[in-house]
């Protein structure tokens, strides 16, 4: 979205969308060659049945990032099972989380091609399917299969088309939608440790996979619930283009239906996207933030460990966590869609990851309980704050039509500092004995992705502006050196006609 | 060490002097572990190993908390020293307790010695509990508490397991015993498990202090309560742990419950969107003719100008 079309911010958002309107009005808009015509023209709802599909996106993207970090209650007892350490055992959840990112250029090409909802439906159906098959497990590679590898896709099949048709739904309440969605996160963590611990006592590992794997088909639920948007093919009136042009779109239109997957495959190896300023700025700053944003969830407990405090309280901490999360999530949600913040919607977001660093950085010399009471609640509204804007700031760059390619891509990338983050910090805690660094190294990383993204979008912002005022003038100016041309024109013609017409008179 | 200090802080009044004494009870205990790692090579010395305590003015009852896991038989000499009673009479009476109960005999009259009066008992290693000596004078007293090492990791709920799949039991403890051994209770009768006999069910992995049975092929007999015993010189020390067998009908019923609902909800879901759709179809024939004004409104919408944007501004870049 061009931040220039929102220069006014003290507008509210009727009155600058109508500027846009306007601004908008003299530019001839060109047919891109690949759209897909069911796209184009329709008003997302933004509220109706849209609310209902933000009730299966929170479902759908709760099981997709809290489910991994929930399994391992089962650790130890499967761990003792198996004879195996520790550490081959978190394996299951790392690849799970791992294939959950990885598997977002699949679940793209799938949900472009079959829409959100068989991919949901779907994605339900495979974790389901993977628990209730790792239930009856007789190997630790068995569980890395099943759990890890098609359980991870079939959490990939969920996340990626939430955020999709959530962006499909809304528009001028997306923020809202989104913070709402995303705070299915926090809260499916809080709902499914305490139900892991009671399947667990009751029924053993085996028997809690087996009952996870019914738990899990919610999704499919939730997929049901995400109603496609139905929308005819516009019959376009060529306003602005020509009528060849209309057919061809006519054609392409068919023709995308046989190529399909090939067309949509190319798509995606032609990353033309990477050529987007706006996106690659999201997406480095991103990928440091991801590196520097787990590492001091997953430590949490071993610090207020370290720092005398005992199991239970610690424990407790992570609860005020994911509380705090929950406040944070729809809270940033209904701040960023005001009139003020909306356009200013990329500097929100590097504010958030900055706050999340500084955070880091001071409120981590809090001593004693208290402290670090305050200090994690204080975490979990940055880290709530980041997590709501966190796919709003892209559906703002790329739209909401190539939202659901791009994403795929961010994962795919973003996969990567997922999982080095948590190991690389762990390794320097076990080099260095003081979980302090931990907090400075990632509050450090954190501060300087905000302060990245502020400065680069702002550049961005810049650049775009000059750019739009050098083509604005490059219009002026050729419609200015036309008028010449034209009056010549006119003139040789008056010209001929006079002669024509002193030839009969002559005659 | 925190949690030392904290829990002292609750019994005394005077918290300088109660760290003051930690270390020094702690350099004692240091003092007598290597006494006891000299002595272990002549088993025939008995050796005796000393606990002292020292009462001063303004305290009236210590509690010593860290004691060494009595582990093999000893003599143990329990002494209590108190100094600075006013009026320094010559002599004081004080007796010895066990547990709360005052021991037999165990009054006696201690004579002032250079302004201390050492108090003092004798006790075997094998009769290990709370020992206090109390001096009338001035109802001080000092508890010597001898605890026996716990299992660590102790499981308060029973494990869970299925028929036909294996499990681990495990046991841990601080010290490293001369050996383990599994029980399996039978109707309030211990029987010894022997890996010998049945080779094919039950498996002992014993390594310095921690252990594991596996029983393997589990059945619904196999349920019950396991006791891990840690054979010490003294006594043994036990835990046990329960172990529970299900068979696989047990989980499949709530997993049954909850993918019926599923279906129920799905079915639900999509037959009522099947008829809402076939509603709006059928009053809406006049929305056909609506839609085609709408499109060329929305071109003017806000939404087709930012989607066009983006993509204009990406073809541009």
């Amino acid at each position: 979205m061009d931040k220039h079309a929102f220069t006014r911010p003290q507008t509210t958002l009727s009155t600058y969308l109508h500027d846009t309107d306007l601004y908008w009005k003299d530019m001839t808009i060109p047919m891109p060659p690949t759209s897909y015509v069911t796209d184009l023209v329709y008003t997302p709802p933004d509220g109706g049945w849209g609310w209902v599909v933000v009730v299966a996106s929170f479902i759908s993207i709760g099981f997709a990032f809290s489910f991994p970090k929930s399994l391992t209650i089962y650790f130890k007892e499967i761990q003792e099972h198996f004879i195996i350490s520790y550490s081959e055992i978190a394996w299951v959840s790392s690849i799970m989380m791992a294939t959950t990112y990885a598997g977002g250029p699949v679940s793209s090409v799938l949900v472009n091609r079959y829409g959100s909802r068989a991919v949901v439906i779907i994605g339900g159906l495979m974790v389901s399917a993977a628990m209730i098959t790792a239930s009856f497990a007789t190997s630790v590679m068995h569980l890395f299969i099943c759990v890890g590898v098609i359980g991870g896709f079939g959490l990939a099949f969920n996340l990626q088309p939430s955020l999709t048709i959530t962006a499909k739904y809304f528009f001028v309440k997306r923020p809202i939608a989104n913070g709402l969605a995303m705070a299915g996160s926090p809260v499916l963590l809080s709902v499914l440790a305490p139900l892991n611990q009671f399947l667990f006592d009751n029924f053993g590992w085996r028997g809690s996979f087996l009952i996870l794997g019914g738990v899990l088909l919610h999704c499919c639920v939730a997929g049901s619930l995400m109603r496609p948007i139905k929308i005819k093919p516009a019959v376009k009136k060529p306003t602005h283009q020509s009528v060849t042009e209309v057919d061809v779109t006519h054609q392409t239109a068919e023709t995308i239906n046989r190529q399909g997957c090939v067309e949509k495959v190319n798509r995606f190896i032609d990353l033309s996207i990477f050529k987007h300023r706006g996106f690659l700025i999201y997406l480095v700053g991103n990928v440091v933030m991801l590196f520097g944003f787990f590492a001091p969830i997953v430590f949490l407990v071993p610090y207020a460990e370290q720092h005398g405090i005992d199991e239970h309280d610690a424990v407790l901490l992570l609860s005020i966590f994911s509380l705090a999360d929950t406040v944070a999530c729809p809270g940033t949600g209904f701040i960023a869609s005001t009139g003020w913040i909306r356009p200013n919607i990329q500097y929100f977001f590097s504010f958030a990851v900055a706050c999340n660093g500084v955070c880091h950085l001071t409120c981590s010399l809090l001593s004693g309980y208290v402290g670090l009471v305050v200090y994690t609640i204080i975490f979990g509204l940055t880290c709530g704050m980041v997590g709501a804007l966190k796919f709003e700031v892209l559906m703002d760059l790329v739209g909401a039509h190539q939202f659901s390619s791009t994403v795929g891509l961010v994962t795919v990338i973003e996969c990567i500092p997922v999982l080095l983050g948590p190991p690389i910090f762990g390794l320097l805690v076990d080099i260095f004995k003081d979980y302090k660094f931990i907090h400075f190294t990632s509050g450090g990383m954190l501060l300087t992705s905000g302060v990245f993204l502020f400065i680069m979008n702002y550049y961005n912002y810049r650049q775009l502006e000059n750019k739009e005022k050098a083509s604005k003038k490059e219009l002026q100016i050729s419609s200015a050196n036309e008028l010449p041309a034209r009056e010549e024109a006119n003139d040789k013609e008056a010209a001929v006609n006079m002669r024509s017409e002193e030839a009969t008179y002559s005659t | 060490m925190p949690r030392l200090a904290r829990t002292q802080q609750s019994c005394w009044d005077a918290p300088l002097f109660s760290m003051a004494n930690v270390i020094h009870i702690i350099f004692l205990l240091l003092y007598c572990d290597t006494i006891h790692s000299e002595t272990t090579s002549l088993p025939e010395l008995n050796p005796v190993i000393t606990i002292r305590k020292d009462l001063s003015r303004g305290q009236s009852h210590v509690k010593v908390i860290e004691e060494p896991a009595v582990l093999s038989p000893q003599t143990i000499e329990l002494l209590c020293n108190l100094s600075d009673i006013p009026n320094n009479p010559p002599s004081v009476t004080g007796y010895w307790t066990k547990d709360g109960q005052e021991i037999e005999n165990s009054k006696e009259t201690v004579n002032r010695n250079n302004d201390q009066y050492i108090f003092k008992k004798t006790i075997q290693a094998a009769d290990v509990g709370n020992y206090s000596c109390v001096f009338r004078e001035n109802d001080a007293q000092v508890t010597f508490v001898f605890d026996v090492p716990v299992m660590k990791d102790k499981r308060d709920k029973p494990i869970v397991s299925y028929t036909g799949d294996t499990v681990a039991l495990k046991c841990t403890l601080k010290h490293i015993p001369k050996t383990w051994s599994w029980y399996k209770v039978n109707n309030t009768e211990k029987d010894l498990i022997n890996v010998t006999a049945s080779p094919l069910k039950y498996n002992i992995i014993i390594h310095k202090n921690v252990t594991k049975l596996s029983v393997l092929n589990l059945t619904e007999a196999d349920a019950g309560v396991y006791i891990c015993s840690a054979e010490f010189d003294i006594k043994p020390i036990e835990s046990q742990v329960e172990l529970r067998v299900l068979s696989f009908l047990e989980p499949l019923k709530p997993f049954l419950v909850i993918v019926v609902e599923v279906i129920v909800l799905v079915t639900l879901i999509l037959v009522w969107e099947k008829c809402k759709t076939r509603q709006d179809h059928n009053t809406a024939t006049t929305e056909n003719d609506v839609y085609p004004e709408q499109t060329s409104k929305l071109t003017h919408s806000d939404s087709n100008g930012m989607e066009t944007t983006t993509r204009q501004r990406k073809l541009e870049q």
